[in-house]
């Protein structure tokens, strides 16, 4: 078994992040990591369509729009990686017999794309005003070809590590909601992403918790 | 997902208020919302933010052979989509008319016209020409989609770069931006889309309407224009009748507009080419504006990484470790192989059934028997394979112990393998 | 089943809730499931080389009643300009109205292009086949593998099912030799002269399902599938590397957990491994 030493600066690059920046959706979000955007817009509680009603809950719908192009087989698998981590999260059960669109627009990608879709969801959930049992977040970690483990890389250091690994946590007790994987890679290296996701969430969940304070400190 | 329907209130509201010459925001009847163009971290990438009504426009080029008819120029292709982000109304998948409008429209606008020098995008006549692609999203939807999308495209248009290419002889190559700067596009002029919104059958006139006028309207008039007063398409839709004074009066307030429009395009240009050469960061990051209340950012941050290998080494040796030993597998016949217990037969009528025999329709190497698999078979009894016709699957009641002898002449027979462990538990459950 | 809207497929719905206590129910009693097996038990696997004569190479996979077919056809094409040096392989996974009544006819719906996805991926990153084994010759021609999968009946589990027969049809694949005549410039296709395809790792999948965070169980069934929290899917290849760790959200799960599984999907990946070399030994020797 390969031991993999994670490296001296694993870190992550800047974010930021913008709320309520589109004026017809129920909830938007823009996130940026480092040069890696996306734009979040989130619709509901609303109307279904009888065909896709269930009838204790509510239906949730993702969309994921690449920058270039229609979208294919890859968007499919990311929206269902995102909404299968928005339904575990979200109370569902508040809103029988409506639907709840999430729709994801990629502004730019640089490296870290479904941490960075996941952030956006989920701070667009959040501004949409939707109950969520606990909150998440998207981190990438990715083994370069040395075994040197880097967090958030960017669209260089991806294409040239061995494997990349992008983990959603939660908030309650940091445990992982999805994990979507590329590359071979071995079982200690997978356990020491996992922990260096947990670690690096603390510190998105701190933002978010930021952003929230600031956006309520003015009091109308 | 449906849009809310206007109220009849709201409706007559609006309508009396144009009558007044007032509008919803308190603009003038030829007043434009205010445009804000930002281009991306990349070549072709351009936001464009007219009002509330947010567009985002995205070029890129790929090498592909060129249309047989015209074998020495390049390809556009633009591709307007109405994402559900925009609004409510908009479906995903469906191409709804306002969809088709709206990308004929730009069609018109940006190809026809011959705006972009499309032999220049030649590289080897007949064989491999540039394509260029024109890909607009729309974020948010307050009205006037068009113009917004036409004043992206091309501002994406004029930013964009494509690689330079190297043709010697046979062989092309392509550079990538590292070895050599990337060149723009030849632009011979700039058509800006100017849409006027016609309300009680011609006789009120506004520009660029917002979401609510835009539905109270009766026509829309669509003035494409180039700032050297050329126009590149008109387009009346709605039923409305227009005199031809009208129309010329709307040219006239489009070229004024497009003036000004241009200007701000050839603006936002400069700066950002003076923002790149001064190395600075660009693109939609920088743009996020920091003294609003719902933006935060933050620095790069390190992550803390005490404690982590302990983690680690803990939880991958307290997991047991996967056995060992692993079962055989068991092949009845060449081309077929199973592993697995199956299901236990909890019924016990029978002992000397077992809960599951192989399968499958081997076509080609059907010629083995099962003689062999008992040989093998120390663990356990006669296994049963029935072989049965479809017809008698449902009326037989009994279960059948096939002996190899007996299997072979049923093979030879030519009666094809039905279901086999499956259908024998089912029987002995429906007993 | 056969169902149609409102009255008939509320019911079925209330039976299904229903079911959920009772399932979980007896999970926490009993350690025991629907079908009488344990709680990490496989269901038996049954494997088929070589069925379908017209295709390159060919595997029928039953993983209890989930029936999945492999049929994979090779083609000459030219090579992508950015990889003049490298074949292709595309995996596509069907998944028809025959197998359940919950796909519908038309477009492929979401999961079966996820599952597509996955499959590539997987073939991606365990470096099954090396591309550029493909290729014939540099910039000219290559291979290309389409890769068929088709469920012909689904009872849960169809992304482990669908490695096992890729896997297989892969190994069982022969390819022509092919060699490009120097004065037409044309490729010539020897069909009686054929090679097997090199095949570098042999990744296998194994599923679990999580039930509200506490109770893990491999090889689900579509029914206990439905009823889950969370789905979990590990690639495992011979040298205990993982190749793919797929959970595509759900309940949250511990370090803990996820080590559990991995080390079950490692004893499955021999298991596999073993019934497909077997096999295909007895085909070899058939012939």
């Amino acid at each position: 078994m390969m031991e993999v030493s994670p490296s001296e600066n694993v870190s992550l690059r800047e974010f930021g992040c913008e709320q309520t920046l589109l004026s017809r959706p129920d909830g938007s979000a823009s996130f940026v990591q480092g040069d890696t955007s996306v734009m979040a817009g989130v619709y509901g509680p609303a109307e279904v369509k009888v065909s896709k009603e269930i009838y204790d809950r509510a239906t949730l719908e993702v969309l994921v729009y690449p920058k270039v192009g229609l979208p294919g087989v890859r968007e499919r698998s990311q929206e269902q990686c995102v909404r299968e981590t928005c339904e575990a999260s979200l109370l569902l059960s508040l809103h029988p017999r409506s639907s709840l669109t999430l729709i994801l627009q990629v502004l730019h990608d640089a490296g870290s794309l479904l941490s960075c879709c996941l952030n956006a969801a989920c701070m667009a959930l959040m501004d949409a005003g939707l109950s969520m049992s606990c909150l998440f977040c998207g981190v990438t970690c990715a083994i370069s070809t040395e075994g040197e483990i880097i967090t958030d890389p960017t669209a260089a250091q991806e294409k040239e590590s061995r494997a990349l690994m992008t983990f959603a946590i939660d908030s309650k007790e940091h445990r992982v909601m999805m994990s979507s994987t590329r590359g071979s890679f071995s079982v200690q290296e997978l356990q020491q992403c996992i922990a260096i996701s947990q670690k690096a969430s603390e510190k998105i969940f701190q933002f978010y918790r930021d952003s929230v304070r600031r956006r309520y400190s003015k009091n109308l | 997902m449906k849009d809310t329907p206007l109220s009849n209130c709201e409706r007559d509201f609006l309508l009396k208020a144009i009558e007044e010459k007032k509008r919803l925001d308190g603009r003038q009847t030829y007043d434009y919302r205010k445009i804000k163009i930002t281009f991306g971290s990349d070549y072709g990438c351009c936001f464009v933010d007219l009002g509330q009504t947010r567009v985002m426009a995205q070029v890129s080029c790929e090498l592909v052979t060129p249309k047989e008819s015209r074998p020495n120029e390049g390809i556009m292709f633009f591709n307007l989509e109405l994402s559900p982000m925009a609004s409510p109304a908009f479906e995903q998948g469906r191409q709804s008319e306002l969809s088709v409008k709206l990308n004929r429209q730009l069609e018109r606008c940006l190809r026809n016209s011959k705006c972009i020098d499309t032999e220049s995008l030649c590289v080897v006549s007949g064989e491999k020409v540039w394509q260029i692609r024109v890909d607009v999203h729309t974020l948010n939807n307050d009205g006037n989609l068009m113009d917004a999308a036409s004043v992206a495209a091309i501002s994406a248009l004029c930013h964009f770069r494509r690689p330079d290419v190297g043709i010697q002889g046979e062989e092309v190559t392509v550079y990538s931006p590292e070895e050599r700067d990337p060149i723009p596009l030849s632009i011979y002029h700039m058509p800006i889309s100017v849409s006027l919104a016609f309300f009680q059958q011609g006789t009120y006139l506004l520009v660029d309407p917002c979401e609510r006028e835009e539905r109270v309207m009766d026509g829309l008039l669509m003035i494409a224009m180039n700032k050297h007063r050329e126009i590149c398409s008109i387009q009346s839709s709605g039923g409305i009748m227009l005199l031809k004074e009208q129309v010329m009066r709307c040219s006239k307030i489009a070229s004024v507009k497009v003036s000004e429009i241009t200007d701000l395009i050839n603006k936002a240009l400069l700066n950002d080419k003076t923002a790149r050469k001064a190395g600075g960061r660009c693109g939609f990051a920088e743009s996020i504006p920091q003294e609003r209340i719902t933006a935060l950012k933050t620095d790069q941050t390190s992550v803390e990484m005490t404690g982590v290998g302990e983690t680690v080494s803990s939880i991958v040796q307290t997991a047991e470790a996967p056995p060992q030993k692993v079962p055989s597998p068991l092949l009845p016949v060449p081309g077929v192989g199973q592993v697995g217990e199956g299901m236990r037969n909890t019924w016990g009528v029978e002992e000397e059934e077992d809960g599951d025999s192989s399968g499958g329709d081997s076509g080609e190497e059907a010629v083995k028997m099962e003689e062999e698999q008992h040989k093998e078979d120390k663990s356990r009894k006669v296994d049963v394979v029935e072989i049965l016709d479809s017809e008698e699957e449902e009326e037989e009641e009994e279960v059948v112990i096939l002996y190899p002898e007996t299997t072979e002449k049923a093979k030879n027979k030519g009666s094809s393998s039905g279901q086999k462990g499956a259908a024998t538990s089912r029987k002995q459950q429906k007993k | 089943m056969i169902f149609s809207y409102n009255l008939p497929l509320y019911i079925y719905i209330i039976i299904t809730s229903a079911l959920v206590n009772l399932g979980l129910f007896l999970f926490q009693k009993e350690n025991c499931r629907p079908d009488g097996r344990e709680l990490f038990e496989f269901r038996t696997t049954t494997l088929n080389i070589g069925s379908i004569s017209t295709a390159d190479g060919s595997a029928l996979v039953k993983l209890g009643n989930t029936t999945i077919i492999c049929g994979i056809k090779a083609e000459l094409a030219n090579p992508t300009t950015d990889a003049p040096d490298k074949g292709y392989i595309v995996p596509n996974v069907d998944l028809p109205p025959l197998c359940s009544s919950r796909f519908r006819p038309g477009p492929p719906g979401e999961q079966a292009q996820a599952a597509s996805q996955f499959i590539a991926d997987v073939i991606e990153s365990s470096d099954l086949i090396k591309t550029e084994d493909l290729c014939i010759e540099r910039g000219k021609l290559c291979w290309v593998l389409y890769c068929d999968i088709m469920c012909l009946d689904y009872d849960g589990n169809i992304l482990d099912a669908c490695i096992i027969a890729l896997l297989a049809a892969l190994k069982n694949t022969q390819l022509p030799e092919v060699a490009v005549n120097k004065e037409t410039c044309l490729p010539e296709v020897d069909f009686e002269k054929r090679q097997r395809l090199r095949i570098h790792r042999h990744p296998v999948g194994a599923s679990f399902c999580v039930f509200d965070d506490s109770i893990l169980i491999v090889d689900p069934t579509a029914e206990e599938e439905s009823l889950s929290t969370a789905h979990l899917t590990v690639v495992t290849d011979e040298e205990g590397r993982l190749c793919s760790v797929h959970k595509p959200g759900g309940t949250p799960l511990s370090g803990e957990k996820l080590q559990e599984c991995i080390n079950r999907a490692t004893a499955r990946q021999r298991e596999i491994h073993k019934l497909i070399n077997k096999v295909l030994d007895s085909v070899k020797t058939a012939q």
